[in-house]
């Protein structure tokens, strides 16, 4: 890793040679832009290391170990579904059923057809007792874009009917010959944003609380006090229904609702 | 005198010390029955008196005789002030064939004392079918058939021989049904199944028999004249008590009955092991024995070289299935074939019906492939003594040639989970860290990306604004002509100051004229060729006009008039008459048309 540094700071100092005489006004714009640059690629280079070295460990079976490391990269900040997987499978071999399934369904929502991470993330999901809550076969359907691509989608469509329709006007001779696409046009664009409008909702209304710790006592209130609702093992998924101070009012797959301490739950977007 | 009495209190101690302890310590074997009929089985007594060795002793090995430990029994005695213990180790003895067994004296060290038994005889009789007429007199209370369907066999060959159990009616239960023995010798026996849907009762003579018909799946697995059978078999049948004592009516529900242990056997069964003909047998013959069809698919059928291809092959019939194997073939040349894998579905419980499905991975090694050759697979059927080729025709391929793409490597992805199979551990890890992106809200929740979708309505109202327009000019010539008028105006200043600075009065002056033409016809809404100075004081819609403008316009043609007769005039004053028809315009533009 240290090659890598030097090596990168010698091309840095390189271009910043060459560029000072060459480009005089915009040297300090050009400068400014090449340390951002510089710092990127150091700082990809240090997580494709970390990344590596908690592969290794996850090879020699040190599961915890590499678990704590690939942790450790997800909280400078970056993420990729590789890593959120791998993040998952060290927390299942580490026993940490909750923990898996909260970091596969994060894979999930950045790789969403990734068979892979459903393979695996259905395998752990074997592993939990007691009831569970389940995307429904329209949530999993939904689920096969990110938010983002069906935003995407939604607007793409969106800015191509608008754009056909200022075409039309300006040619008003095209209005004939583009009316099945003016038509499937305004389709698209009604299905796709009904279909974004479901999952924004879907993302931003509803969200899943994945159990973290074993055998979490729900209550009928949020203090330590109340009585216990019902328990909710290692790595069931349950809807969060409210929130109160640092606890959050949950419904597990059969319907039974209690409240549990944030700290023991994992809350993710719903989609 | 106290010497004395002491002296027989000891005696009398010792005595009894003596005999409660038993004076000599015991080891006797013993077996309840001296002989036995093969198939019957014979308990092994090992006692040992007034000793507890800490183990069951062990049986020395005897060829013939099976020894199965039972478990240890217990006694203990007080009888007249003397007491005695004993431990008793029991064996079942199981013997393999008839003959005489002598089961030797075992020595057995317990406590530091050498104990011994003495040698044991057994006599195992050889059990024969009963004849025909006991059976058909109902002499017999059970008896054993045994059919083999066949007398001849092809070695290779798969068939079902049956066992027949036949219970006498008046047995009121039977259990403990053992098969002792079955010689197959020559045969491949598979597992005895009892078929429950064919018991039936049938009449033997003059009595009335239950038959519990036993399946007995046999492959000849060599040549030559085979004996099959007998069979023995051992079961304990509880008959009517033959105590005729108490009340009848009493005795018909209260009858326990008594049990007895038959000992079963049929008649050898002798069977015709045939080779396999050598003449007309397939080159790729690989040992099918049975009846068979076969259907073959293959895919992907539009490869590349080094690609993949799943040829899938079905044989399905009856016969020796588990034999069966996919025959190499001698066409597939121009391509790389890999061991198939295999996955038998049996239709009937002895596995002698079916399908057997071969899955075998090829891929072709260059691109002047273009079909799969055909499959063939020969089998020899039995029931007509001959061969069979069967013969799947050649499927056509489409191999493009391969160029920088790698060979594919034909063992499965390591993270790739196989379908209709239930995992058992998580997908490994990902090598490859991907692209790494920072935690950010969705882009529908993003002002930028929100105020962006403004852009393609915004292109479209200023379309929409541009086309009404442009059709509201397109509709209405009096504006047409007025902006045109407008254009014309605008441009005709610039040539009439050019024309002033280059002091050129009569370009300048016909300028000015047409210009005054030109406006004073769009707003009279005739045509310019028509306006003379004339219509300044004639046309209605002037008269309205402001008097400084009519004036003005009088000015500016009487100099337009006068520049035809007194040309040379100097520049300033052309600019000073372009400044004033400048300065005028306005007035026109507001006059009403």
């Amino acid at each position: 890793m240290k090659t890598q540094i030097h090596s990168s700071e010698r091309e840095f100092a390189q271009i910043k040679r060459k560029l000072e005489p060459t480009y005089g006004g915009c040297y300090r714009f050009s400068i400014l832009l090449l340390a951002l640059v510089w710092a990127g690629n150091l700082f990809a280079a240090d997580v494709a290391a970390d990344f590596s070295t908690a592969n290794r460990l996850y090879a020699d079976g040190k599961f915890s170990d590499a678990a704590n490391a690939y942790g450790k990269i997800l909280q400078t900040g970056g993420q990729s579904p590789a890593l959120l997987f791998n993040d998952a499978n060290a927390e299942f071999k580490s026993g940490n059923l909750g923990k898996a399934i909260a970091a596969y369904r994060r894979a999930g929502l950045l790789a969403p057809r990734d068979s892979e991470i459903r393979a695996n993330l259905d395998f752990v999901r074997n592993q939990v007792q007691g009831p569970t809550v389940r995307e429904s076969r329209w949530q999993e359907w939904l689920g096969q874009l990110t938010l983002n691509q069906w935003t995407l989608m939604a607007a793409g469509a969106f800015w191509l009917l608008f754009l056909l329709l200022a075409a039309r006007q300006i040619r008003p001779t095209l209005g004939p010959k583009l009316k099945s696409v003016t038509t499937m046009l305004v389709t698209l664009t009604i299905l796709s944003g009904a279909v974004l409008g479901l999952q924004a909702e879907n993302h931003f209304s509803s969200q899943i609380a994945v159990v973290i710790s074993a055998g979490a006592t729900a209550r009928s209130g949020p203090f330590d006090e109340a009585q216990s609702a019902f328990t909710a093992h290692d790595g069931a998924e349950l809807s969060v229904l409210d929130r109160h101070d640092d606890w959050i009012q949950v419904a597990d797959g059969s319907g039974k609702i209690g409240w549990l301490p944030v700290k023991q739950v994992e809350i993710l977007p719903g989609a | 005198m106290l010497d004395r009495f002491c002296r027989i209190v000891i005696l009398v101690f010792a005595a009894g010390f003596l005999i409660t302890s038993g004076w000599a310590a015991s080891f006797t074997a013993s077996l309840d029955r001296d002989s036995i009929a093969l198939g019957e089985q014979a308990t092994l007594s090992l006692k040992f008196d007034g000793v507890q060795p800490q183990d069951a002793p062990g049986i020395p090995n005897i060829p013939g005789l099976q020894f199965q430990y039972v478990g240890p029994s217990s006694s203990f005695s007080f009888i007249n002030g003397q007491t005695s213990s004993s431990i008793t180790y029991n064996y079942i003895v199981s013997p393999q064939h008839d003959g005489e067994f002598v089961i030797p004296g075992m020595r057995a060290d317990v406590n530091g004392q050498q104990l011994a038994s003495s040698p044991l005889k057994l006599i195992v009789s050889k059990v024969n079918a009963p004849s025909a007429a006991a059976v058909n007199a109902g002499d017999e209370v059970a008896f054993l058939k045994f059919e083999f369907p066949k007398n001849k066999i092809y070695a290779g060959e798969a068939e079902v021989g049956q066992l027949e159990l036949y219970l006498r009616d008046d047995i009121q239960n039977f259990g403990n049904f053992q098969l002792t023995g079955t010689p197959t010798d020559g045969f491949s026996p598979g597992k005895i199944a009892e078929l429950q849907s064919q018991r039936r009762r049938v009449q033997v003579g003059n009595r009335v028999y239950t038959v519990i018909p036993l399946a007995v799946p046999l492959t000849a697995v060599r040549t030559g004249s085979l004996v099959l059978g007998p069979f023995t078999a051992s079961v304990v049948v509880v008959l009517p008590s033959q105590n005729d004592g108490g009340d009848p009516f009493f005795r018909q529900f209260f009858n326990q009955g008594q049990q007895k242990q038959v000992t079963l056997a049929t008649d050898p069964v002798s069977v015709e092991s045939l080779p396999l003909p050598e003449k007309n047998k397939p080159a790729n013959f690989t040992g099918a024995i049975g009846n068979f069809t076969m259907t073959a698919t293959a895919g992907p059928t539009n490869v590349t070289v080094g690609d993949p291809i799943t040829v899938r092959v079905q044989i399905s019939g009856s016969g020796s299935l588990d034999a069966i194997t996919l025959p190499p073939q001698d066409a597939w040349r121009d391509f790389k074939t890999y061991p198939p894998t295999t996955k038998l579905n049996t239709s009937d419980q002895f596995g002698f019906q079916g399908t057997k499905t071969f899955e075998q991975i090829i891929s072709p090694q260059n691109a002047d492939v273009y079909e799969l050759p055909a499959l063939t697979f020969s089998f020899f059927n039995p029931e007509d003594g001959q061969y069979h080729t069967l013969t799947q025709p050649s499927m056509p391929l489409v191999v493009k040639a391969a160029g920088a793409t790698p060979m594919p490597t034909i063992a499965a992805n390591k993270n790739s989970a196989p379908e209709n199979q239930t995992p058992q551990d998580i997908l490994p890890i990902k090598d490859n860290l991907g692209k790494l992106a920072t935690k950010s809200s969705p882009l529908v929740a993003q002002p930028v990306f929100l105020v962006a979708q403004a852009v393609p309505v915004l292109a479209f109202v200023a379309a929409f604004v541009w086309r009404r327009r442009t059709d509201s000019l397109a509709n209405n010539p009096r504006l047409r002509r007025q902006r045109a008028v407008t254009a014309l105006i605008a441009s005709g200043m610039d040539d009439l100051k050019k024309y002033a600075a280059a002091n050129q009065p009569d370009e300048f002056f016909a300028t000015l004229f047409r210009l005054l033409q030109e406006q004073l016809g769009e707003r009279l809404d005739c045509p310019a060729s028509a306006i003379t100075e004339n219509v300044i004081d004639e046309h209605p819609v002037l008269r309205g006009a402001p008097a400084a403008t009519l004036q003005t316009l009088r000015e500016l043609f009487q100099l337009c008039n006068q520049a035809r007769y007194a040309p040379v005039r100097g520049t300033g004053e052309l600019n000073s008459v372009a400044a004033q028809f400048e300065k005028t315009i306005p007035g026109f533009q507001e006059m009403k048309a």
